[in-house]
């Protein structure tokens, strides 16, 4: 464990050299990125502000949900999205397998030599827009308030984190699982949204099996004191235990897939 | 001495759709799928000492990758007990792997965009090496290797030569036991591959390193490993030393003899004359204990003999009869 622990930094170090090898590509990237997040919200923002409300929210409480979303995501992901996006290529051209031969946790040495620092555009939007967003409306600060407010946006980020391996995971058995990141990213959308505006199959969905409702419309609805439909009071807490409870489950899909690996040829 | 691999009727076996051929049969397999087993690797034993260096060999599809990968730790097997370096390689997959070594050929355990340097640094701390161990190693790799001049170059702007080196220096940094090479000098030019040959012999020679090497090349069997384990379809074939090989087979060696003068017809019954060139004459030696010596002895002095050679079957002969012939298993000494 001390020997992993140690080991991590040299992991990202690599990695982020790898990275400034093409620094011009790596900003331009991290610019594209904020801009494409910039003009969304741009549009989302008119929407809004032409309407007065969605689904009950104001476009500074709309920001803050929008915020949050993007800093437990990209938080999430650059942990996760790039290293298991190109698993089911590292299974299919055997790569895998010269992980598979290291003395180290596979899953440790694929996040951290792979960790992500394209997401600082991401990121630096987020806090922006957050830090705005919270000057405008009416939060009550108090320490257990801004507690949960870190304990929930970490609880997202390893929702995000742990759905991502499980579909990485997935492709260690199956060889292609690149498809789930559509039903992935088709659910992440709707959690930019207040979860009220859905019908009930979508609420429970976004609560249950693609849990993303807790990176940002339900802890959010829970901060702003708003009613959070099929969890009620219960909401709070459910954004808590999200996190820990799907990167349970997400250790023991790994666990379950890397036992059963077939690799793919040879 | 005491086997550091022992495998005892392992089994691989994966469970593959079957295909039905045509649009009809794809639109089929989505509402009733069907499977088959494939048996990869099928009731294989054999015990591999310690210094040893072994060539695995086998045709496309025999299962010789898939024992690479179970002997490593990256694949469980399906049956029987396998126990490497006293341990059950992919239920200790790390233990095991920090005391083994592996090299795929087609695939590369170095960073592309970085210096080679780089990709031994994170192996060092990976492997947990004390700095002067990794000094000293890395300067006798870097030597033996000739890499010297090439550690400070990103490794996508390396020859294929150049890398593989580079992917064997990196597996023994840390001082594996045990060296496992899927396949090490495919792609590589003839100077290349007598580079890593050579190394890998003197490795194995000199340091002690266990080596199992897969390889479709039967030069690098025949200079690298004195011991070869034929596999085909997933069975164990042949498990022994080449001249054994050829001495199952009944390959047999041939002896030129070359005259002053043309000595007319000659008989012998050490040796079975197959082509008469006149002053040169070629002669098959059927049994494997007949000596150059017991031949020229029965020759006798009467004859103006100017040179006498000695071939052995070449390696690739000795296989492809194997295979062709696909005789009963062959048991290890």
């Amino acid at each position: 464990m001390n020997r992993t622990l140690r080991l991590i930094p040299h992991l990202i170090a690599i990695f982020v050299r790898t990275k400034f090898e093409y620094p011009g590509a790596m900003l331009l990237a991290w610019f594209s990125q904020a801009t494409s997040y910039g003009a969304m919200y741009t549009a989302i923002a008119l929407i809004v502000t032409r309407f007065g409300m969605l689904g009950g929210w104001t476009w500074s409480e709309m920001a803050l949900l929008l915020s949050f979303h993007l800093l437990a995501y990209s938080t999430g992901a650059s942990f996760s999205f790039t290293q298991f996006r190109v698993m089911e290529d590292m299974v299919r051209l055997g790569t895998m397998d010269a992980v598979l031969v290291k003395p180290i946790s596979p899953w440790t040495y694929l996040v951290f030599s792979g960790l992500n620092i394209g997401y600082t555009g991401h990121i630096i939007l987020a806090v922006g827009l957050m830090a705005w967003s919270v000057t405008q409306i009416d939060l009550a600060w108090s320490l257990p308030v801004a507690l949960f407010f870190l304990a929930t946006l970490v609880s997202g980020a390893l929702v995000v984190c742990a759905l991502m391996t499980m579909i990485g995971a997935t492709a260690l058995v199956w060889v292609r699982s690149r498809h789930l990141y559509s039903i992935f990213f088709g659910f992440w959308e709707l959690a930019r949204y207040p979860i009220t505006i859905f019908p009930v199959p979508i609420q429970l969905m976004l609560i249950t099996i693609v849990p993303l409702g807790f990176i940002s419309t339900v802890p959010v609805a829970v901060l702003l004191g708003k009613p959070v439909p099929l969890l009620g009071d219960w909401a709070g807490l459910a954004c808590l235990l999200a996190g820990p409870i799907m990167v349970l489950i997400a250790m023991l899909h790994w666990r379950w897939c890397l036992r059963n690996y077939q690799g793919a040829g040879g | 001495m005491s086997a550091i691999i022992s495998a005892s009727n392992v089994t691989k076996t994966f469970r593959q759709t079957k295909r039905l051929p045509g649009l009809g049969g794809a639109m089929a397999s989505l509402f009733s799928r069907q499977f088959t087993e494939v048996h990869a690797v099928a009731d294989i034993s054999f015990a591999i000492a310690a210094g040893e260096a072994v060539g695995y060999l086998g045709p496309n599809g025999a299962g010789k990758s898939t024992m690479i990968k179970m002997m490593t730790g990256i694949l469980v097997p399906s049956g029987g007990s396998l126990s490497v370096l006293g341990r059950e390689p992919h239920s200790h997959r790390m233990t095991n792997a920090a005391e083994i070594g592996v090299v795929f050929g087609q695939r590369s355990q170095l960073w592309w965009d970085l210096p080679v340097r780089d990709s031994f640094a994170l192996h060092r701390h990976i492997y947990d090496i004390p700095q002067a161990r990794f000094a000293d190693n890395l300067a006798f790799l870097a030597t033996m290797l000739a890499m010297t001049d090439y550690l400070d170059r990103p490794v996508r702007q390396l020859s294929l030569g150049q890398r593989m080196r580079a992917e064997i220096a990196m597996a023994l940094l840390h001082d594996p036991k045990i060296l496992f090479l899927d396949e090490p000098t495919i792609g590589l030019d003839v100077v290349a591959k007598d580079a890593v040959r050579k190394f890998l012999a003197q490795i194995n020679r000199e340091r002690g390193t266990t080596i199992i090497l897969t390889t479709h090349d039967l030069q690098d069997i025949e200079e690298i490993c004195p011991r070869l384990i034929m596999v085909d379809d997933g069975r164990l074939l042949f498990d022994g030393e080449l001249p054994r090989l050829r001495a199952a087979l009944g390959s047999r060696r041939r002896l030129r003899l070359e005259f002053g003068s043309d000595p007319g017809p000659i008989s012998l019954t050490t040796a079975r004359l197959v082509i008469d060139e006149g002053l040169a004459k070629h002669f098959l030696l059927d049994s494997e204990t007949t000596s150059i010596l017991d031949v020229l002895t029965e020759l006798g002095s009467g004859y103006d003999l100017k040179d006498v050679a000695l071939e052995e079957p070449a390696i690739e002969e000795v296989i492809r009869t194997f295979y062709q012939q696909k005789p009963n298993l062959v048991t290890a000494p």
